[in-house]
């Protein structure tokens, strides 16, 4: 049981530092606020089936908000030499990851909560017509995004170009999640019944990277 | 055991050959320090030694295990490293990073005032370590090192920063850690002064990313 107790002290480690310091989470929700007000003037000054656009611009909202978090998630094991006591864990490092996804997930679960708030009060999304599957959409493309965020921002942390680097590595991978996601909001919004071929697509995908992270960052880690 | 072997171990940065060829054999519970002058690859070599670090060529045995293996956490778990930087999280107190190491461990919290106490860092625990001076970050980094009660303890020029009375203490756990059968490698470029100095056991030097011994 090593693992997971490594896992979780990662987890609230990188939570306290983030309360502390609270610039890594207090910029996320003032750029999504700034994001969706701007969407919703675009909005309301465009043509009436322009609305057609709003979740694929709500989910690439919600992404670029992520990379502000996500670029700075290992930014605190770089600054003064912390990630020595990552790489000289007793236990697989693997569990480091998860641990730091963990952290991710938490944060961009919060952001993605306040986005959501924010699209009921400036671009008049009812949440309330398939609540559950707007949640599951929710958590899997969390999910997506800081399995695989927290992945490509330890592999660019110790980059020279690292703001630009991240965005390079994650937009083309991160695709299949905003697909699947908007797909699965959209079917939520209309009313209608859950998609679940998208919601096991995108499942699947999330399983995917899941793995890929635990069984690479040992290598990522002494790279 | 807890010896040190290393064969043949090279560490190249592009054209720069930063280690040639290091053979080293350190019994355990030695005191070792590596000696030299600034870019002779002392750094280096800690740092590939203390698995940080793969080497270019070469292997590493701690204790007759790989470092860099695929079963290498349990031998990473009793390693202890101080390098340049502290290695902790400023926006956290001085406590507060040592429970998450201890937890890291899975080591009780016990031992944290007893080392703070050791260290004279008892006053500064409830700070947040980019708060304190320069000496204190530096006890606290090596406080951090030592917390786990490493089998092998690497230190890179560890009186860097330290005034006498710290330097001092940092000697005592030298000697401490000595009688606990501990090995530990110290880089230093020069001889710390103090009442009764440090008792190395070996004294290598390290030139242009080669070893020598001058004493034992």
């Amino acid at each position: 049981m090593n693992g997971p107790r490594v896992a979780l002290a990662v987890l609230r480690k990188d939570l306290l530092v983030d309360l502390r310091s609270r610039d890594r989470l207090g910029h996320m929700l003032i750029f999504a606020a700034l994001v969706v007000v701007l969407i919703s003037i675009v909005l309301r000054t465009s043509a009436a089936d322009a609305r057609g656009a709003l979740l694929p611009l709500l989910w690439i909202a919600f992404l670029f908000t992520s990379l502000l978090g996500l670029a700075r998630s290992f930014q605190a094991e770089t600054e003064d030499g912390a990630w020595t006591n990552l790489i000289l864990v007793p236990v697989d490092r693997g569990w480091v990851f998860l641990g730091k996804a963990g952290a991710n997930l938490l944060a961009l679960l919060v952001v993605e909560a306040w986005t959501a708030l924010l699209a009921v009060i400036f671009l008049d999304v009812d949440w309330t017509r398939a609540p559950g599957a707007a949640l599951l959409a929710g958590v899997l493309g969390a999910i997506g995004l800081s399995t695989l965020g927290t992945l490509l921002s330890a592999l660019s942390a110790s980059a020279r170009f690292r703001e630009f680097l991240l965005p390079i590595l994650l937009f083309p991978l991160i695709l299949p999640v905003l697909v699947f996601a908007a797909d699965i909001t959209g079917e939520a919004i209309a009313g209608r019944a859950l998609a679940e071929r998208s919601a096991g697509a995108l499942a699947l995908y999330d399983w995917v990277f899941l793995l890929i992270g635990y069984l690479g960052f040992d290598s990522l880690v002494e790279a | 055991m807890n010896g040190i072997e290393a064969r043949a171990l090279e560490k190249h940065f592009g054209p720069v050959r930063a280690l040639q060829g290091i053979d080293l054999s350190i019994e355990a519970g030695s005191l070792v320090r590596v000696a030299g002058a600034n870019g002779a690859g002392k750094t280096t070599l800690l740092r590939i030694l203390a698995g940080l670090e793969r080497p270019t060529r070469g292997t590493v045995g701690l204790g007759g295990r790989d470092p860099f293996g695929r079963k290498a956490a349990s031998v990473r778990g009793r390693i202890g490293f101080l390098g340049p930087t502290t290695a902790l999280y400023g926006e956290l107190t001085l406590r507060e990073n040592l429970r998450f190491i201890s937890s890291l461990h899975g080591l009780s919290e016990e031992r944290t005032p007893q080392l703070l106490a050791a260290l004279s860092l008892s006053e500064v625990g409830d700070r947040e370590v980019r708060t304190l001076s320069q000496g204190f970050r530096r006890r606290a980094g090596l406080a951090r090192a030592l917390l786990t009660e490493p089998a092998w303890l690497f230190l890179d020029e560890p009186w860097n920063g330290l005034d006498r009375a710290a330097g001092e203490q940092l000697t005592h756990q030298l000697r401490a850690g000595r009688e606990a059968g501990r090995t530990t490698l110290v880089a230093s470029h020069a001889e710390p002064t103090g009442p009764g100095g440090v008792p190395w056991d070996r004294v290598l030097e390290l030139e242009s990313g080669r070893l020598r011994e001058t004493h034992r």
